[in-house]
This record gives structure tokens, C-alpha cells and sequence, in this order.
């Protein structure tokens, strides 16, 4: 099953996934409208800034087995099985906080939601854009990132591409170590 | 054909689209899709590239930065990036504008070969508004002094530019109450990057109200002047049939194409087309004869004069090559892609630049000069007429559509019989309700020719005369509005009026330079009735802009009194204030607004509600929409 991959090394820290992550999760899915809107839509993805200024490109891993499930008190957790998606019921979520404890990436934030009862702040994390998926669509922070820091592809064919990479840079080049990368493939048949 | 027509209303363009994906060409609308989704923070000016602590931008979801690194918020931002695009549109219109004028000054020189003066009278009647004596000189003597004044317009040592002088005096002095009338062309451009430096003006008012004045030192200066010395030297416009669209091309002859915007080549390069050793040169090698045609404004700028072809607008300038059928094209600048010479290379023709500042990749450079543009434009068609031999298999799909263009304010006031009077009755009586000019670019965010053609054939069923220039002029022409017989799709007040005159209901006035030419009938029409622009019943749209210099010209337009809807949004909605600055706030300041309606149906609506409210306010017969 296609999974959202992060390649941080690619990231330009653009922050174009977290602009389209917040419109993805609005009510009218636009930009220019989204900003109007009450409660405003907030990003499930963020760009983290490393020791030397560079993005990263921080979102739910959708662990297995996932440390915020398992710490989930008023089990508003629970994980989609059809897509191994972890996600949250608005209702039933006493934003305790406990799960964002014990998640090791920091990727779950409080705040009032479309999808919560209205002035209710509720735990909110991505929920693998679903929606958008049943029109069709990738995951908007996927479709937005222009630079490869985001894919969205099957996990084995992201690790048979990393060790190939992996690979082509130990090949010798003119008696020295080949420093070449080629351009993210997205198949590999080779 | 689905996906064809997804991008294009156009019946040529669906076919060439086809015929370009058949032999591997990337069009604008591949490069558009792999753009998407486009850049939300730049989409609403929120991005900011003006300074090294940067770059930086606005979260407009509040969870983020709120202040760039100096401190500017989103509203300064918005402000600062909306004033750069002006200056860049007034600098790009007022740059062509000093091209001509250079042009004059080696006319009254004689060291011009080739240039003339076509319309004396019009020499004499704009250098009389110079202050420029003309009693008993000769026109070269007023043409070199009629330059040095308009050279003077360019600096920044006058209280305010010349051609303001047009106005109606009511908007004068709004502009000076305002303080926003414009001083010098290059002075406004000039203010406004200093004034968007970091550290400088940051009141996003302030900013705006300067973009106003920017833009007003484009629409009656730098413009205004491209308008008036094209006249004066390749003759003021009069109306004269022609034909549009890819189908204009020709299998049995040398197919050359102008592009891009000033008439200073292209004029020569029709010189070189006419002449009978060329003619001659071409039947020795196949051909029948030389068929010159344009795109773009350049091609306007020849169809106004001379009745040139046009072969299409902005977004089929790709196309026209993928006919196959092309010897030769010749650019200058503004709007040209870059794309152009990639797409070339793979048929036989030859590209050719010809401007020193306006170099693209796959393209031979031939730099025009007043001195060698005759000379030069001789040697590029005799090259054009020896490249008809390699041309391979032509695909020119359609038969090319009638039309009538040239209508200059001139043309129009003396078929009225010499005032505007007749036209004034008109709308006074309501069987005109008003005009609109529908004006601007192609945007391959917008279906091709959809937002002009719709609109403009909604508004003329209404009984509004239409007015238009650019890629929309050529996109009414291309639908067949732009003959005698179009009366038909109008509605039956306009219908008569224009049937009385034997004029189409759309009327072509030129370039996009030339929205100059709609700024002066309406004022006019405003000095006829003692009023300001902003009482009349006018509107502008520009249903399928793309451009920096259309944003200059929308300011422009608003700031001279015109309500003007926009289709494509500009790149201001991260700023609530702007937005609401520009689309209401502004009544009370320059008495009239900026909308945007990317649906030209609502659009139309839009533009009637405004006509019949002022007709109202003007104690007019009225329809409440």
C-alpha cells in the first residue's frame, strides 16, 4: 500500500506542504477562502529547522505499533484498517495531551477543528488526507512538494530506490568514488 | 478532442494542439500543469524576495510568522509586492514608449531610413499640446522638437507630465487634491522601487496610493506617448478589413510573422515584405508572394494601419509554429516565451530577436537600430523567402475569420461626424447603456478566449459598445465580432446605432499600449457632458490577464475613474486591508473600484449593475439588475 515517504534531504523548507495541508483540511478546500474561514484551518505538517538552517518536513508516520494509540486514555484513537491510518474521533478526544506525550515526532497539536464540535479544541494530526483520497487525489502536502521531499509510493520500492542510491554513490568513477545522486525515480526498473 | 477543448475555445487551437502533442511539444498548458499546485504563499503576496535577511513569508493561516525579518506585516508585504508589479508594468509601456520617441528625434535627424513622418497633422496637433511651435516649419523640425519635450516627460523635473492635460479637469484636480498626479514617467517607476526598498514606505496606503500615481505615469505618459508618436509616424489608425486566426497562414507563400509589441520592427519588416524585388525573389523560389501576419500586439499595431493578418494571441503563438508553415518569425519584446525557439527547432523555422534588451534561447539575434532597420528588415525577409524551400509538410487547419480594425479615436469622433455628440444622444437616449473596453491578456488559467468572448457577447446583447485592444481585441475578432454583419448578436438598441453606421459592436482600438486611446474617448466623453470619467457609464475588463503591464493598466483605469473587473485574482489576498482598499475604499477616494469575477457570465453582471447605477445617478433612463 502507497505510503507518504519523507526524503528530508530534498527538503527546500518552502513550507508549501503546510499551506496545502491547512487547505486540504478546510471547508471550502481554496486557498483564497480558506483564510476566511472560522475556525481557521491549521497545517498538519510542519517544517522543522535544523542546526544549519534546513527544513524538515515533519508529519505523522502513522506508526505500528503507534505509542499515541496505545496512550490514548478515552480511546479516541483508533487505527483505519483498510489504510493503517491512525486517526481521531473529535467526540470522543478530551484533549488530554497524553497522546502528543508520547508521540516521538512531535506531530500532534491542539486547537479547534472543522471536524470538532464547534469551540472545542481537539488533538489534530494527519489523517493521511483520506478525504482527498476517496475523490482520487495524493495527499495534498505530497502534490504540492516540488522538490521530492514528499512521495508517496510504495515503502518497498522507496527502499529497493535508497539502496540503489546507496549503491551508485560506492561505485568507482575514474578510480575514485562516484559522488553522482541522478534525479529521484520514482520506478525502479532498473 | 475533450482535452483539447479543456484549454481552448478556439477551433484552431484544439487542432494545433493536437497536431503539437503528435509531434512531442510542451505548450504553456504542460508547463501550467506542472506547476500546479502553484505557490500558495506568492499566490497571495505573501512571499517577500526584497531583501537578503529574507526571503520571507506570512503564514496565512496566523499559526506561523505573522512579520517578515524587518518587521513588515502582511499588509506591507501585499502592498510592496503589488507596487513592484506596477512599476515593472509602467517601466515596460513607458520603455516602448521612449523607443519611439527615439525613433522621432533620428526622423527629424534623417538619420532614420526608412521611417517617415505619416500623419503630419497629427505631428502638429500633438506638438501643439507640447507647447511646440509649428507655424511655418517644417515637420522634421517639429518632430526633433516635439521629442526633446517628450524626452523632457521622462525625467523628473516637471510638476506633472504633459498629456494629463487631457483629462477632464474635474480628475485633475482629484489627482492633485490626492497628490498622485504623476510628474515624471520614469520618476513614479524610479519612487516605487526606492519607496518598496526595505525601510522605506511602509504604509501599505501610502504604497498604493503611490501605485496609483505609477500607474498613472504609465497610462498618460509612457503609454500615451507609444500611442501618439506610433501614429505620427506610421499613420493614425483607420478602419480596414482584415482576417484572423491560424488560417491566415498560406500554403503557396512565404509565411513571416511579427511578435511582440513595437511597431518600430515590425513596420519595417512590412516595408520589406512589400517590395517587389522581394516579391519577385520569393516567386523565383516556389512561392506565390510573401505573406506577412502577426501575433501579439505587434500584430495589432499592424492590423490598425494596414489591415495586416492576425494569426493569434498570446496562447497560440506556440501554435502557429506547429503549422509547420512558418519561415520566419520575428520578436521583439514583451510577452514572447522563452519557450518559442525550443518549439521552433523542430520544424523549419528560423527565429529571429532583434531588440538589445530582448535575447531568448534558440534564437538567431539581429539587433534593430533606427539607422539599420530598413536594411536589416530587407535581409531577414530575403532569408525568411530562401528558408520556403525546407519547409516540410504544412498543416493549416482552418479558414480564416473576416474582420474590421482601426478604430482610433480619431476614426471613431469623425464617424460620428467630427464630435461625440452623436454617441453621447446615444447613451443619453439608451439605446446605448454604455461602453465598456474588454481589454488585456491570455492566461492559461482561464480557458482561451473564454472570458473575452463570453463576456463581451453578453454585454453587447445588452446594448453595451464594446471597445477593445490586445489579446482580447484578437479573441473577439477571432469569434466573429468584429464585422458589420456582428450586429446580429447584439441587442436591438445597439443593433441600430451601429447598423445606422455600418460599424461592428465591438471596436478595435489597438495595442494594449493603446488602452490610451479608450482613456482619451472617454475623457472626451466627459469634457462633451462637463463631468468626470467616473459619472459615465463606462466600465473595463480584463477577463484573461496575465501580466505585470496589465496590472499598471487596471490601475491606471481605476485611477482615472473606470470601474474595472479583473478575472485571474492579483496576488493580494493575504492582505484583507488591500483587498478591501481596492475593491471598495477606493469609491471614495478615485470614485471608482476594482472587482474580480473570474466568471464571465457574473462578470457581465457585474459590469451591467455598475452601468445602470451610474445611468441612474446621471438622472438617465435605467434598469434596476
Amino acid at each position: 500500500m502507497k505510503k507518504v515517504v519523507v526524503h528530508p534531504e530534498r527538503c527546500l523548507g518552502c513550507m508549501q506542504c503546510m499551506i496545502a495541508c491547512a487547505t486540504a483540511h478546510s471547508q471550502s478546500k481554496t486557498l483564497l477562502t480558506a483564510i476566511s474561514e472560522t475556525p481557521l484551518p491549521k497545517p498538519r505538517a510542519h517544517i522543522g529547522v535544523g542546526l544549519y538552517g534546513e527544513g524538515f518536513p515533519n508529519r505523522c508516520r502513522h506508526c505500528d505499533p503507534a505509542p499515541c494509540l496505545l496512550a490514548c486514555l478515552p480511546g479516541a484513537m483508533f487505527r483505519d484498517s483498510e489504510t493503517e491510518t491512525i486517526l481521531i474521533d473529535p467526540d470522543r478526544c478530551v484533549n488530554c495531551a497524553t497522546c502528543a506525550m508520547a508521540c516521538p515526532f512531535g506531530v500532534i497539536r491542539y486547537h479547534e477543528d472543522a471536524a470538532a464540535p464547534p469551540g472545542k479544541a481537539i488533538a489534530v494530526k494527519c489523517d493521511n488526507c483520506l478525504e482527498r483520497r476517496k475523490q482520487g487525489l495524493i495527499p495534498a502536502c505530497v502534490e504540492i512538494c516540488k522538490s521530492g521531499a514528499l512521495t508517496f509510493e510504495e515503502p518497498s520500492e522507496a527502499m529497493k530506490r535508497k539502496t540503489d542510491e546507496v549503491a551508485r554513490s560506492m561505485s568507482v568513477v575514474g578510480g575514485s568514488l562516484s559522488v553522482v545522486r541522478g534525479p529521484l525515480q520514482l520506478t525502479t526498473d532498473n | 478532442m475533450g482535452k483539447y477543448e479543456k484549454n481552448t475555445i478556439t477551433q484552431d487551437g484544439q487542432l494545433l494542439l493536437k497536431k503539437a502533442e503528435k509531434d512531442q511539444i510542451e505548450t504553456v498548458w504542460e508547463r501550467y500543469k506542472a506547476q500546479l499546485p502553484q505557490c500558495g504563499y506568492c499566490e497571495m503576496g505573501l512571499s517577500c524576495r526584497n531583501c537578503v535577511m529574507g526571503p520571507c513569508r506570512i503564514d496565512p493561516f496566523g499559526e506561523g510568522p505573522q512579520q517578515g525579518v524587518c518587521g513588515a506585516d502582511g499588509d506591507i508585504i501585499v502592498a510592496r509586492n503589488l507596487g513592484r508589479m506596477i512599476a515593472a508594468g509602467a517601466a515596460s509601456h513607458s520603455d516602448h514608449g521612449r523607443d519611439l520617441v527615439e525613433v522621432l528625434a533620428q526622423v527629424a535627424e534623417g538619420s532614420a531610413p526608412g521611417y517617415e513622418i505619416r500623419d503630419v497633422e497629427k505631428l502638429k496637433r500633438v506638438a501643439a499640446e507640447y507647447g511646440v511651435e509649428t507655424e511655418e516649419k517644417e515637420p522634421a523640425e517639429i518632430a526633433g522638437e516635439l521629442a526633446n519635450a517628450m524626452q523632457e516627460d521622462f525625467g523628473t523635473r516637471k510638476k506633472e507630465l504633459t498629456l494629463v492635460s487631457r483629462a477632464p479637469e474635474k480628475r485633475r484636480e482629484l489627482w492633485k487634491k490626492l497628490g498622485i498626479m504623476p510628474r515624471g514617467i520614469d520618476r513614479e517607476t524610479s519612487e516605487m522601487m526606492h519607496r518598496t526598498h526595505m525601510g522605506v514606505d511602509n504604509d501599505w496606503q501610502s504604497l498604493l496610493l503611490h501605485g496609483l500615481r505609477n500607474s498613472l505615469s504609465d497610462g498618460w505618459g509612457g503609454s500615451m506617448i507609444a500611442t501618439e508618436v506610433s501614429d505620427i509616424l506610421f499613420g493614425t489608425p483607420a478602419p480596414k478589413p482584415t482576417t484572423v486566426n491560424v488560417g491566415v497562414l498560406k500554403e503557396d507563400e512565404v509565411n513571416i510573422i511579427v511578435h511582440g509589441h513595437n511597431p518600430v520592427v515590425s513596420e519595417m519588416v512590412l516595408l520589406a515584405c512589400q517590395s517587389s524585388e522581394m516579391v519577385e525573389l520569393a516567386k523565383e523560389k516556389g512561392a506565390k508572394g510573401i505573406n506577412l501576419a502577426g501575433v501579439c500586439c505587434t500584430g495589432n499595431e499592424l492590423l490598425m494601419r494596414h489591415g495586416v493578418p492576425i494569426a493569434g494571441n498570446h496562447l497560440t503563438t506556440e501554435l502557429v509554429l506547429a503549422t509547420g508553415a512558418v519561415e520566419m518569425m520575428i520578436v521583439d519584446y514583451q510577452c514572447i516565451m522563452p519557450a518559442l525557439g525550443i518549439v521552433a527547432a523542430c520544424y523549419h523555422t528560423k527565429m529571429i530577436s532583434t531588440s538589445d534588451k530582448a535575447r531568448f534561447p534558440g534564437m538567431e539575434h539581429r539587433e534593430f537600430h533606427p539607422d539599420n532597420a530598413k536594411e536589416l528588415a530587407t535581409e531577414l525577409v530575403k532569408e525568411a523567402v530562401g528558408n520556403f524551400e525546407k519547409r516540410g509538410n504544412a498543416y493549416i487547419p482552418v479558414e480564416p475569420v473576416n474582420a474590421v480594425g482601426g478604430f482610433s479615436v480619431e476614426t471613431i469622433v469623425g464617424a460620428l461626424g467630427g464630435t461625440p455628440q452623436p454617441l453621447i444622444d446615444a447613451i443619453a437616449g439608451g439605446k446605448i447603456r454604455g461602453a465598456v473596453g474588454v481589454v488585456g491578456c491570455n492566461n492559461p488559467r482561464i480557458k482561451q478566449d473564454y472570458g473575452h468572448v463570453t463576456l463581451t457577447k453578453r454585454l453587447i446583447e445588452n446594448d453595451i459598445l464594446v471597445v477593445d485592444t490586445g489579446c482580447a481585441a484578437i479573441a473577439n475578432a477571432k469569434a466573429g465580432f468584429k464585422v458589420a454583419e456582428a450586429i446580429e448578436f447584439a441587442g436591438p438598441g445597439l443593433k441600430e446605432i451601429c447598423g445606422s453606421l455600418g460599424i461592428p459592436p465591438v471596436l478595435h482600438m489597438g495595442s494594449c499600449v493603446d488602452n490610451v486611446r479608450i482613456l482619451v474617448l472617454a475623457s472626451a466623453l466627459a469634457n462633451a457632458l462637463n463631468a468626470d470619467i467616473s459619472d459615465l457609464p463606462l466600465a473595463a475588463a480584463a477577463p484573461e490577464w496575465y501580466s505585470e503591464k496589465a496590472v499598471s493598466i487596471g490601475a491606471y483605469a481605476v485611477a482615472s475613474g473606470v470601474y474595472t473587473v479583473l478575472g485571474p485574482m492579483p496576488p493580494i489576498a493575504g492582505s484583507m486591508n488591500v483587498v478591501k482598499l481596492l475593491t471598495e475604499g477606493l469609491e471614495d477616494v478615485v470614485g471608482a473600484t476594482f472587482a474580480v469575477e473570474s466568471d464571465p457570465e457574473k462578470a457581465a453582471v457585474l459590469i451591467r449593475k455598475h452601468i445602470e447605477d451610474k445611468r441612474e445617478k446621471l438622472g438617465l433612463t435605467f434598469v434596476k439588475v
